[in-house]
């Protein structure tokens, strides 16, 4: 750790301002900040909350059960990021399909899915198109560049989502947001500055530990102050204007649509879906999916402990039930999910 | 022979299946108690003898750093050594799939061959068994080894105590990343070569130094990580590491980093976990320095009275953290 | 949600980038950024570079704790 960390560390350590709920949107932040231990460094009056910002954990119970219905029934392979593999569908997860015959390949990115299908024309390859405004992008290509080349035997199945009307369905839930790095580093920082001038404080954070505890002091030292605050605490990857060309690649490839959010219920235009240009390349119409409806588990509240509603421990399944290694929700699934946080580095 | 592959044929127990013995194994396994009877006849004299057994299915068969016959010795040897025992005698048992390449299995047995010299364990009995197309993954190995242990050695997961000092002996998790990366399923190119090797010759140097060692575990799968939570539940104690302490090659951490995995729940296959009382560790980690399978050995944490069942981790930051129960299979994490 | 990978570029061809972590090497997409040159640094996410940053967060950190202060 450098002077300037220690110094952040100090201020967050020595704090004694009035009480806050500081809101991590991203799962990777929640992830990190518990790799790190940095919530034991907070004093009683400072509370993190984990929010609704890991792809896996605000994936509904049905877009398994869409996917698990590729691979048994069309016979497709299922490309996926890796966390996607245990989520639990209405009757099992990718991994328990995997066991009854579904072939299903973690990839580290949607262009290699695109590299599968060049080299397996015979197969059908579909990419489990999650994530947001980061993540996005990578799909879009991949699409494109399937376009171009004149694949057949690739499509994504969709559940792209974007951050802003999640904010608004947020407002309220904490006094300061640590805004998700990568997120802005697509999006920009505009959307921010409109949340300030709504009365909305946040800072854009990035990952590592000085990157955390220098974001965390920010809000700490502007809070005192009392005024709405916006600062970029991320400078050397987050630049105001974002990345332009993403937002274009997505606009030609996508369009906005309402999705389900795990725990949120339907989030109206907070959703990104295929333009008709490209229905080739869409799962659901290439092959006429009939419509699935998820039904998740009763009793897991990860909808509650994505709002910051409830704790994890609150939770009557939390850590009986619900573990790792059998999640009843998804946020027990990902290393980024709250649940998994908590039970992985919790309690000590 | 004039078949370059292996054939049924080789499995049927007749004409062939001797000359693949003869050609193969016995000119690799030579030594006066390899049998053709049907079972090796062994004087082990007084004392404590230790046994072990393994199964290898490792895909790719061939490594950067090894190939499954290599690492099919290390494994049982470093069971044995891990009990204070000298590997004395091993048995071995191929299950090798039709139309195996038979200069490749000319390889492996060459490799056996050399690291069981190293250590000066000998094979004295071998099977072999050929499985259709499709019924195995090339090459199946299980060996299975008896050792003598040392008189002064007694070690056990279940014997550390509040206040010893944890060793590993060198940089973690290069096995399994060597694996990912040969295996090519995420594109990602990096230098790194396994860690596989037989560590008798470690074990046996520790005992010039002290007797008082308490555990020593080698970090198969599931890596450090897990052999350090078998160790804090079998003797009820918790363990503390510190982080900036653990010793990991920066192309693994690079190749981990790319992937969202934990280096510590890589499998090693050359790599010793010891737990020694405090004041014995560093003339340890000294000696251990001088071995050339332990040149990066380093004291990453202690055993501690609280926390008993847990890993816990002292961060970069100055917080401590748990470290993430082991469970389940390693998944990139992308996003 | 968005794992991201700061890295060096090693070359660039028609989009796409050599990229180098710490010794762990992969090509990854260049289409999103403009003019990006080998020695640049990226961040990467999923495959694709993602916005061209500077190497150090410990300047960063720096530069940003003396605004504040």
């Amino acid at each position: 750790m450098n002077e300037q960390a220690k110094k952040a560390r100090d201020i967050i350590t020595n704090y004694k301002g009035r009480p806050l709920r500081i809101m991590e949107v991203c799962g990777t932040h929640t992830h990190e900040i518990f790799r790190l231990g940095l919530r034991k460094l907070l004093p009683e009056n400072v509370e993190l909350i984990s929010g609704p910002g890991c792809p896996v954990c605000v994936t509904p119970v049905g877009f398994i059960d869409e996917a698990i219905w590729l691979a048994l029934e069309k016979g497709c392979i299922i490309t996926t990021f890796g966390d996607l593999i245990r989520v639990p569908g209405t009757e099992m997860p990718l991994a328990g399909a995997r066991a009854k015959g579904a072939q299903v390949r973690p990839v580290y990115s949607p262009l290699d899915a695109v590299e599968m299908a060049r080299q397996n024309p015979d197969e059908q390859i579909v990419f489990l198109a999650v994530g947001f405004e980061t993540t996005t992008p990578s799909a879009c290509l991949a699409v494109e560049t399937a376009k171009k080349e004149g694949l057949k035997n690739f499509s994504l199945l969709t559940a792209n989502k974007t951050m802003p009307n999640a904010y608004n369905a947020l407002e309220g839930s904490a006094d300061a947001f640590l805004y998700p790095g990568h997120v802005n580093a697509i999006a920009g920082t505009e959307i921010c500055e409109e949340l300030k001038k709504r009365g909305v404080s946040g800072v854009v954070a990035g990952f590592t530990a000085s990157e955390l505890l220098t974001a965390l002091a920010v809000i700490l030292v502007n809070a005192e102050k009392g005024e709405p605050f916006f600062v970029n605490c991320y400078p050397r990857v987050v630049k105001a204007e974002g990345n332009p060309s993403a937002r274009e690649l997505v606009k030609r490839v996508m369009e906005p649509c309402d999705t389900e959010w795990r725990g949120l219920g339907v989030i109206p235009m907070s959703g990104m879906k295929l333009r008709d240009e490209f229905a080739e390349f869409d799962a659901r119409k290439k092959f006429g999916m009939p419509k699935i409806t998820g039904k998740p588990n009763p009793a897991c509240r990860c909808g509650e402990v994505l709002q910051g509603k409830c704790k994890p421990s609150d939770c009557k399944v939390f850590g009986k039930v619900c573990t790792p290694e059998h999640p009843v929700g998804a946020c027990m699934v990902s290393d980024e999910g709250a649940c998994a946080a908590y039970y992985q580095y919790g309690g000590v | 022979m004039a078949e370059k592959t292996v054939t049924l044929a080789h499995g049927a127990g007749g004409k062939q299946t001797s000359e693949l013995i003869d050609q193969v194994f016995k000119a690799h396994f030579s030594n006066p108690q390899f049998t053709a009877d049907d079972a090796a006849v062994l004087n082990m004299g007084e004392g404590r003898l230790a046994m072990s057994t393994d199964g290898f299915i490792v895909s790719p068969f061939e490594f950067n750093g090894g190939n499954i016959g290599k690492l099919s010795i290390c494994g049982t040897v470093n069971d044995l050594s891990c009990m204070g025992a000298k590997p004395l005698y091993m048995t071995c048992a191929f299950v090798i799939e039709e139309g195996f390449p038979l200069d490749k299995l000319e390889e492996i047995a060459a490799s056996m061959e050399k690291t069981a010299n190293e250590v000066g364990v000998k094979i004295v009995a071998g099977d072999t068994k050929v499985a259709g197309k499709g019924q195995v993954d090339k090459i199946f190995i299980t060996t299975t080894g008896i050792g003598k242990i040392m008189d002064n050695a007694d070690t056990s997961g279940t014997y550390a105590k509040p206040g010893d000092a944890v060793i590993v002996t060198g940089d973690v998790g290069r096995h399994g990343c060597t694996i990912l990366l040969a295996r090519d399923e995420y594109g990602i190119d990096a230098d790194v070569d396994s860690d596989c090797a037989p560590l008798w010759g470690t074990v046996e140097s520790l005992y010039t130094v002290t007797n008082e060692i308490h555990t020593i575990r080698d970090a198969t799968r599931g890596g450090v990580g897990t052999v350090l939570y078998e160790i804090a539940e079998q003797s009820g104690v918790g363990v503390r590491l510190n982080a900036a302490d653990i010793p990991v090659d920066p192309a693994v951490k690079g190749v981990c980093g790319m992937l969202g995995l934990e280096p510590l729940y890589l499998a090693c296959e050359g790599r010793l976990v010891i737990i020694a009382p405090k004041d014995k560790a560093p003339a340890l980690v000294e000696k251990l320095r001088e071995g050339k399978y332990s040149k990066n050995a380093a004291i990453i944490g202690e055993i501690t009275a609280d926390n008993a069942g847990r890993v816990v981790m002292e961060t970069e930051i100055g917080a401590q953290t748990m470290l993430p129960q082991p469970g389940g299979e390693l998944l990139p994490r992308i996003c | 949600m968005c794992v991201g990978l700061s890295a060096k570029v090693v070359s660039v061809k028609d989009g796409t980038a050599l990229i180098d972590a710490n010794g762990a090497k992969r090509e990854v997409s260049a289409d999103l950024l403009e003019e990006l040159e080998p020695g640049d640094y990226v961040m990467v996410h999923a495959g694709v570079a993602i916005a061209k940053i500077t190497e150090s967060d410990e300047d960063e950190a720096n530069d940003v704790m003396e605004n504040l202060l």
